[in-house]
This record gives structure tokens, sequence and C-alpha cells, in this order.
């Protein structure tokens, strides 16, 4: 008993002195307690929906910051791996009657090669080619995709695949606590010694490639990592839709995912989800005013990128939080002296 | 015979027109710091990025050891041991000037030389250290000043613990003060040893210099190069006295 309570007391220190510091971390622990505790206020079927949507939407986000916002790697057509996960879990399912908890990751690992083999040809082109060429290989996939209607579907796409679980609560938490785990992952990533290199290359990859890295090697990678994880995302809206059609390869999807990550702030891999929790819902709750969604949608856009160019949630933390000019950590904005080395902040 | 440390044969390369290196040949050994001059436009920095591989030679071959370093990857030719800095400095500005040394550190050669070291950052530091920049380890690179670039530069290139080191303009921009310091850095690494937890085998050099000055006190050769050509070869005194050489830089026909 008394173990427990020292374990405790010693987690309440972690929590104390470590998360409760800063308002982010704060933020991030609300945020996590919010999506796990959702279901017990609200058994709103639609609500339970948009959430559910949203968090698929929020891993592929995140996943494109991963692979773009990171190692600048311009992909506007990120939706080819969304839709690789969404078809490779569908057949899966339908053909081998793979259940969903392996399908879906199987689905992943098919966008993983479709990542490579775009990869490996891309990996010459820089900036706005690449951005082109990689425009062009979901439309490619949707073409080859119309040209077999018999094993694809066509236009309809696939149907009739297995639920994701049984009940509409269960979906949801299988989602939100897979986003919760995937962008903690892709946070980790980016924040380990590979996500370091990630930051080299976009800045100067001939300077990286004279340090003795195999800048290859570590494109590859972003471009599987990437692709992994937006086909997981591809894969749990086919479960969770119940449907893999050629909207999942759209040329809308490429774009928004731009306009999610630039919006909440590139580089960060919190801003695109926080963007995502913010647009995609807001996108929904417009539907009262249905003849006007759109323009409005693209006002808050083009309202957030003129005032506040880094992104809605680098602006945000920049204005709670500052950093020492000493030891470079980050302190509340409302402290005068930085909470380790008590340099007087600005 | 063993093969020699670095043996460069008829290394020719023309951007469209311009002859920019031409049928260049010069071996060098294991212990030597050789200087590299020229007039603007001589080719001295071509040369140097033509043994890095970040460009690729028409003719001709480059041996490092023995072994052939035309057609191989950049990355594979500092693996090897050949670490090169930039004239107009790349740092990468918007990472912290440690992270931007511990993209060297990662590098396949620094890891396996440094295994007991657990911590990159430990190395970094020590690179930095090196270099004289370590109390501005957690600044962006974009602050810092040109002389700084270029102490960046130089221990992002320690750090992979070469062997055969090539400085391009390494007291461009400098101030006098700043510059001795930085000749006297480079004598120090050249005598090798440990430098924390950072191991120097004391590289060999190649240095491309304007400021003759001061790199008369520390190359033991200087090559000159004109419009692409290898017009002289020898000991400090010599290439002084050279009329070839003193007619490229002051121009012929008298004064």
């Amino acid at each position: 008993m008394r173990l427990i309570f020292f374990y405790l007391g010693k987690l309440f220190t972690i929590i104390k002195n470590e998360v409760l510091v800063l308002p982010s971390r704060v933020a991030v622990g609300l945020f996590f307690l919010f999506m796990l505790l959702l279901p017990l206020f609200t058994k709103d079927i639609y609500l339970l929906r948009i959430f559910t949507l949203t968090s698929i939407f929020a891993i592929f986000a995140a996943s494109w910051d991963l692979l773009s916002g990171f190692t600048g790697q311009m992909n506007f057509g990120h939706a080819l791996f969304f839709g690789v996960g969404a078809y490779g879990a569908a057949l899966l399912n339908l053909h081998a009657s793979i259940p969903p908890w392996a399908s879906v990751p199987l689905g992943a690992l098919c966008a993983v090669l479709a990542g490579l083999i775009i990869g490996i040809p891309c990996l010459r082109l820089r900036g706005t080619y690449l951005a082109l060429t990689t425009l062009a290989f979901p439309i490619i996939l949707t073409g080859l995709i119309f040209a077999f209607p018999s094993f694809t579907g066509g236009e309809l796409g696939i149907s009739g695949i297995v639920r994701l679980t049984q009940s509409r609560v269960g979906d949801y938490y299988t989602v939100a606590v897979l986003m919760l785990g995937l962008c903690t992952v892709m946070w980790k990533i980016t924040d380990s010694n590979i996500g370091i290199i990630f930051h080299a290359i976009r800045e100067d990859e001939v300077a990286v490639r004279a340090s003795g890295v195999n800048t290859t090697r570590y494109k590859l990678l972003a471009f599987s990592l990437s692709g992994f994880f937006a086909g997981i995302s591809g894969g749990l809206y086919a479960h969770f839709m119940r449907i893999a059609g050629p909207s999942t390869l759209d040329l809308f999807l490429s774009f928004s995912v731009v306009i999610y990550a630039i919006f909440g702030g590139v580089v960060t891999i919190y801003g695109p989800v926080g963007a995502v929790f913010v647009l995609f819902p807001l996108l929904e709750f417009l539907r009262v005013v249905q003849n006007y969604r759109t323009l409005m949608f693209a006002v808050v856009v083009l309202l957030i990128l003129l005032y506040m160019p880094d992104g809605l949630f680098a602006w945000l933390r920049d204005k709670i939080e500052k950093e020492c000019p000493r030891c470079k950590i980050r302190n509340i904005a409302t402290r005068h002296t930085c909470r380790v080395c008590t340099a007087p902040l600005d | 015979m063993a093969p020699s440390f670095l043996e460069i044969k008829g290394i020719t390369k023309s951007f469209g027109g311009l002859q920019a290196v031409n049928d260049v040949s010069f071996s060098m050994e294991r212990d030597q710091i050789l200087g590299l001059i020229g007039p603007n436009g001589a080719g001295k920095t071509t040369l140097l990025r033509l043994i890095t591989g970040i460009l690729k030679p028409d003719t001709g071959s480059v041996r490092f050891m023995g072994k052939e370093l035309v057609g191989r990857k950049t990355w594979s030719i500092v693996n090897m041991g050949i670490a090169c800095t930039f004239q107009n400095m790349r740092p990468f500005r918007r990472i912290p000037i440690i992270a931007n040394v511990m993209v060297s550190c990662m590098s396949p050669r620094a890891m396996k030389s440094g295994e007991w070291v657990k911590r990159l950052e430990a190395k970094a530091m020590d690179a930095l250290e090196f270099a004289g920049i370590s109390d501005m380890a957690r600044e962006k690179a974009s602050v810092l000043s040109q002389g700084d670039l270029k102490r960046l530069e130089v221990a992002r290139a320690v750090a992979t613990e070469p062997e055969l080191l090539l400085l391009d303009e390494p007291f461009g921009g400098l101030s006098p003060a700043e510059t001795e310091l930085m000749a006297k850095s480079i004598k120090r690494l050249h005598k090798g040893g440990r430098f924390g937890r950072l191991h120097s085998e004391g590289p060999a050099m190649i240095i491309v210099e304007h400021q003759l000055q001061w790199l008369m006190k520390i190359v033991d050769r200087i090559i000159v190069l004109n419009f692409g050509n290898l017009i002289a070869d020898g000991s400090p005194d010599e290439i002084t006295k050279n009329p070839q050489v003193v007619e490229a830089y002051l121009g012929g026909g008298g004064i």
C-alpha cells in the first residue's frame, strides 16, 4: 500500500514538474483526456462520427507533415498513400477475408510499397518538379482503377467491407486511440536524431551529403514512414465508411491535407493535427449555411494565413510561451525569469 | 610500393565552353598540407568539388589510398575519410548549431569510430569546442556571423574525423585576429591527437586560399592554378620566386 502511494507521489511530481509548467503540454494533456472521455458524455452518433473521421484525417495530415514539412519533399499527391491504403485494406478484407486488425496494417504496407515505387524515381527531382510529378500519381492510379472495374469496382468502388468494430463507440475508441498513439510516434520520430537529418535535408541536401550521410536512404525512409501512416489512415477510413472508392484518391484530398498542414503550422506535427480538429468539424457545422459553406471555409483559411503565416498553432504557442534566451528552454509567457537557469526573459 | 595517399591524374572539367579544370595531375602524401592558389576563376573550387564528387569530372581519375573516387557518391567519399567545407557557407540555418554538427556525427564513419560515445551531443559539442563556438551551441545557425559560420563549417568537417580535409577559403571574410585563430586551429588539427571525445588523426589538408600571407606560414607545398591549368608546384619559397606565378597574379607586360 505504501509502495502504491510512493509511486503515485512520484507520478504526481513528474506531472507537476514536467507537464503543468508549460501551457502547451497542459493543452496536449487536456486534448488526450477529451478524446478518451468524449463517449462518456455524449452518445450522439453524429458527433462521434465526425470525431472519428476527424481523427482519421488527423493521422493523414500529420503524415504529410512528416514527409513534406520535415524533409521538404513537396508531395502534392499524398492521397495516393491514402487511396492505396484504403483499396489495399478493402481488397484484402473482401477477397481474402482478413479481419480489420490485420488488413489495415497490410494495406498500410501496400502504401509503403507505393511510396517506394514512386519514391525511387522521384528522388532525383526537387521542389516544383517533385510536386508536379507526385501530383500525377494518384491520377494515374485513378485511371487504372477505372480500367479494371471488375476487380476494383470502377467508379462505384469496393463496398461490403467488414466494420471496424461492432459498435459506433468501439469504432470511435479504436480510431481515437490509434490517432493519439500514431501521432505521438510521429512526433517522437521527428524529435529524435532521424528528425535532425530530416530537418537538415530540407535546409540543404548537398551539405548533408558532404557531411557523409546517405540522403537517398533517409529520403526513402521519410517516404515509406509517411506512406505507412497515411496508409493506416486510409485503411481505417475504408473500414469505417465500409467503402473504398475513387474519392480516396481525389485531388481535393491531396490539396486539403496541404491546407490543413499550412493552416496549423508545418514542421510541427501537432499543427496539422490541431488544424484538422478545427477545420474538419468547422466544415461540418457550417452545414447550417449550406450555400456559403466552402466560401466561409476559404475565408477562415485565408484570414489565418494572412495574419499567422507560421500557422495557427505555432502562433498560439509563441503567444503563451517564451523561449529563454540563455538556455533555450520554453517558459510560460507570464514568467519573468527562466524556470531552469533563472535568466531574465526578454 | 604502397599506393600514394591521393593521386589525381589528368582531371578535366568544362562547363559548356569554359574549361574550368584542364588536365590537372598531382599527388600528395599523408602528412602534407597543400595550398591551392590561383587568380579568381582559376578552377580551385571546381577541383575540390571534383575530388569530393559534388561535380563529376569529364575525364581523369582521382585515387585515394588506392581506391578510385570518380563515380562514387559524395556521402560515400566522405565516409572514406575526405571531408570538405564550402566556400559559400552552407549551414542548416533553421536548426540549432549543435544539431548542424550532429548530422556529421551521424555519418557511418563517425558512428563507427566513436562507439563508446553514447551521446551524439557530447561528440558534437567537442567538435564545436575545437572550432571555438561551443558557447552558442543552442542558438539557431542563422544568428552566426561570417567568421563563426566558417568555424561551423570546420566543426562539421572535423566531426567526421577525416584523413584528408579540404578547406575552401577558410580565411575568407575573417578579421585579422580571427584569421590568426583559424590558422592556429588548422595547425593544431594537423598535429592530431584528442580533442575531448573527438579523435583527430592529424588529417592531410588541401587549403584553397587568397590570403597568401597566412597560407605561406601553414603549408608545406603550394600548387598554382591559372585558367584551369596547373602552372607551378613547389615549396612556398619556390612559388614566390616563380616568374610564371608572378605573371599570373600581377599580369604580364610589366608594371
